[in-house]
């Protein structure tokens, strides 16, 4: 799921300021999951906005509505924006991007997308992905190097480990608990043959996926 | 749970959906309900009908809102519980009611049977006069079947309907029985209800095992008389009587005499000089037939200047004019009510015999739902009322090993040596305080966690919040909550980002309602007090105007409004959570500061850090719980 997390207020003040009537829109999908971007935490936000307005001016109007999700063209069909002069997305960067680019307003972002991860608990998440259109999960042992190795590097660890602990403090080296699963799995003898150039430019150069190019034409 | 937060008129109207005379059950219902309270797995049953009381005593009745008014006038004969909830029903459903009452007063049994230190007349006037304003017309003082023909009746009316109850007092058919000073208890009580004073010497007896018996010992305890024996065929288990009545009747100064059967009534000199009896060695036989077997060798006399009968009560119907059993009963047909007289119903306990208060309001939604169904063809929210409601299980033992134990609240009462000299009412009524602590002890069955589906994202927040683990995935990743186990503490509610969950009575959209309700009068430096409901006294919270709400829990305040507050006028808010030795949902304190910690976080960023005041938790010390 992708996790997101809600933008500080005045960064949020601060884009919409120019604008008179905004609608919050939430996502019930990824972003309420995220307790980040459902209708509650679209009431939240509109209550909050709200009272900022009327304790600091400008004197803009905030309401709420919510879409199931923000990155399919039926749900946002039904969005009525009759009457606002600008939107603000509480959905991902997809959600943003997509409602951009289908409506005539400015979109802005409420939250910050963090990344693709899974729920470690109540209001918790950790990253598991970084959707880099190469996956080598099946060779290192289901942790992503991409995501979970603060450099990215594809031949770590390298020599800020200590202890098992990333350099940068906050975390596990990710390369050491490949390792160590490799081993625990009984094949850490497929470490060595770890470390190959990824190719990147799978990311880079996917804009667009058709898994029917025929019937949705040539692109 | 709507007493829980002090929001009494809230929780009368629920009450007057279902029952038209709470402040009277409140007082004299045998609570037949608590006996199924879910609580009695943990503890006691919560108080159901003494906090019916308090919603009666504290809580304002609502205006009358009758439906658009019909043609069809109704004839209800007797204003007893009975005719009062029919005509309640009735009228209600725009039908021209009129009450035809023997007697002076409405009430029938509950103003001229009980006695006003159990039921005072106000009390009784309250739930009277709410249901008088649905546009009931009244005719006092006019006997049916002899004042008043029942033709003379049906001419006039669509329909008629009996519930003139029990009004005839039994005597036993001994030597004696007529004597001048042997009384029945119903003139009697009823002599009483209207404040007559009887000499009734310094020794009574009563016979009879009854609460009636009991009743009438008590009053005439009150009425000055020093030894009052009551004389019953039953043995103390067998009595009829409730253990409670016998339990106050004792400590009034009543003797108990159990298992002695009334032989003769002993008179000298035109005077009753006492009551002889002989030993009852049983009073059923196997089949538990009425068939008492004495021992003739064991007499004796009790001496008493007055004897009173309190031996049972029949049906005083027989100029009426419709058909009766052998024993002088009403007969109606179970379903319908129909009696052998078209157009006439009858209901209560004229027809059933002698029945709680409870029976006699259920037999009249009954009898008020048949009169719909047969004049309109359409009874349904009638029927809803008489349809038996699916019990829950027990509280499952996962669920219990959370729950403090935690002891009803006592009710005080008049001391038994004052209570014996006046007629005052001898439970007093919680305080506002008193209720909603024993509120507090509702499990909140049946009120707990719904889903709307549509909106579930399936987060599984609900799952993770619950501490007792009430909500459960189903093949397809879909959340179901189990009624069980749920106790509505709201966790999950507030919570859940999709706004799917509710509970009865509860909802964010309610919270933000009472938020503007309350602070609809604008005000001067308004601080808005969150209080949780176990908190017993609010902590010191500066400024002069400060408002409170009530809820069971703070975790029922969301953040959207608390921060609606700070919008709608409050210059502040402040949460004051509960002191946590008394916590009714002991695992909601993390929740709560974390709740708290986010209202806080919020508004710092909007420079606002003193609109919010977390005060210190109050103390306890100061509260005295009877």
């Amino acid at each position: 799921m992708i996790v997101m997390r809600l933008k500080p207020i005045a960064e949020i003040r601060e884009m919409v300021s120019r604008h008179r009537r905004v609608l919050l829109v939430g996502c019930n999908t990824c972003a309420a999951v995220s307790l980040a971007g459902g209708e509650t935490e679209v009431e939240t936000l509109v209550q909050t906005l709200r009272l900022a307005s009327a304790q600091f001016g400008p004197a803009t109007e905030f309401s709420g509505g919510m879409l199931q999700r923000q990155c399919e063209p039926e749900f946002v069909e039904k969005l009525d924006l009759e009457g606002f002069d600008a939107v603000l997305s509480l959905g991902c960067g997809a959600g943003v991007a997509f409602l951009s680019e289908n409506e005539g307003i400015p979109i802005y972002p409420a939250l910050d997308t963090l990344f693709i991860g899974a729920a470690k608990g109540l209001g918790s998440w950790q990253a598991e992905c970084s959707a880099c259109g190469k996956c080598v999960l099946g060779e290192t042992a289901g942790i992503c190097p991409t995501t979970r190795c603060a450099k990215g590097i594809m031949n770590g660890p390298c020599g800020g480990v200590k202890d098992g602990r990333c350099e940068l403090g906050d975390r596990d080296c990710a390369w050491v608990q490949i390792y160590d699963r490799l081993e625990a799995q009984g094949r850490g003898d497929q470490f060595d043959g770890l470390g190959d150039t990824k190719d990147n430019s799978v990311n880079s150069m996917t804009c667009e996926w058709d898994m029917n190019p025929q019937a949705g034409g040539e692109k | 749970m709507m007493i829980a937060e002090g929001r009494y008129t809230d929780a009368l109207q629920i009450i007057l959906d279902r029952n038209p005379l709470p402040s009277v059950c409140g007082r004299i219902c045998l609570r037949p309900c608590e006996d199924g309270c879910r609580r009695c797995n943990v503890d006691d049953p919560v108080a159901i009908a003494s906090l019916k009381r308090a919603a009666a005593d504290f809580g304002a009745y609502p205006n009358a809102h009758p439906d658009r008014p019909r043609p069809e006038r109704i004839a209800v004969i007797g204003s007893g519980p009975t005719g009062l909830t029919v005509a309640s029903d009735l009228a209600q459903r725009g039908f021209q009611v009129t009450i035809y009452e023997a007697k002076d007063r409405l009430g029938g049994m509950l103003r001229y049977g009980i006695p006003n230190y159990r039921l005072p007349d106000y009390a009784l006037d309250k739930d009277i006069d709410h249901i008088l304003a649905l546009g009931i017309d009244v005719v006092t003082g006019v006997r049916i079947g002899t004042d008043v023909t029942l033709d003379t009746l049906l001419a006039e009316h669509t329909a008629v309907v009996v519930t003139v109850g029990l009004q005839g007092s039994r005597a036993l058919p001994i030597p004696g029985a007529d004597s001048e000073q042997v009384l029945s208890a119903l003139p009697f009580l009823e002599a009483a209800a209207c404040g007559e004073k009887i000499a009734l010497g310094n020794n009574v007896v009563v016979v009879g095992g009854g609460n009636v018996a009991m009743d009438v010992a008590r009053t005439a305890r009150r009425m000055g008389a020093e030894h009052v024996d009551v004389v019953c065929l039953e043995s103390e288990d067998e009595m009829p009587a409730s253990d409670d009545e016998v339990h106050e009747a004792r400590q009034e100064g009543v003797t108990l005499h159990c298992s002695w059967g009334p032989v003769e009534v002993a008179a000298a000199e035109d005077n009753v000089c006492g009551l002889d009896v002989k030993r009852c060695v049983s009073v059923f036989d196997v089949d538990k037939r009425f068939s008492p077997k004495f021992d003739e060798d064991e007499v004796r006399r009790f001496g008493a200047d007055t004897v009173i009968f309190a031996t049972g009560q029949f049906a005083d119907v027989k100029d009426l004019g419709v058909e009766l059993t052998p024993r002088g009963g009403v007969i109606a047909h179970p379903e319908s009510c129909a009696t052998s007289v078209p157009r006439v119903y009858a209901a209560g306990d004229v027809v059933t015999g002698p029945s709680r208060v409870v029976d006699a309001i259920a037999a009249g939604h009954r009898v008020a739902m048949c009169i719909v169904r047969d004049l309109t063809n359409d009874a349904h929210p009638l029927a809803a009322l008489i349809e038996e409601s699916n019990a829950l299980g027990e509280v499952p033992q996962s669920m219990k090993s959370k729950l403090e134990t935690r002891r009803r609240v006592q009710m005080e009462k008049l001391e038994f040596y004052e209570a014996v000299n006046t007629f005052d009412e001898i439970e007093v009524g919680y305080t506002e305080y008193e209720a909603a602590r024993e509120a507090q002890r509702c499990l909140g069955c049946t009120t707990g966690a719904r889903l709307t589906r549509e909106k579930c994202a399936s987060c599984l927040t609900c799952l993770r919040v619950c501490p007792h683990n009430a909500p459960g995935v189903k093949v397809g990743g879909f959340l179901y909550f189990d009624a069980e186990t749920c106790h509505a503490c709201g966790a999950c509610v507030s919570q859940c980002p999709a706004q799917a969950i509710s509970l009865e009575g509860h909802s964010d959209a309610e919270m933000m309602q009472r938020v503007e309700r309350i602070l609809y009068e604008p005000g001067f430096d308004t601080t808005l007090v969150f209080a949780c409901g176990c908190t017993p006294n609010l902590p010191a919270i500066p400024g002069d105007d400060v408002r409170k709400i009530t809820v069971t829990c703070l975790l029922r305040v969301a953040e959207a409004t608390a921060l609606k507050a700070l919008q709608s006028g409050a210059s502040r808010i402040a949460l004051a959570g509960c002191v946590e030795a008394n916590c009714r949902y002991p695992h909601a304190r993390s929740l709560v500061a974390q709740r708290t910690a986010k209202i806080a976080a919020t508004l710092h960023q909007l420079d606002m850090d003193k609109a919010l005041i977390v005060p210190r938790e109050s103390q306890e010390e100061d509260v005295h719980l009877r």
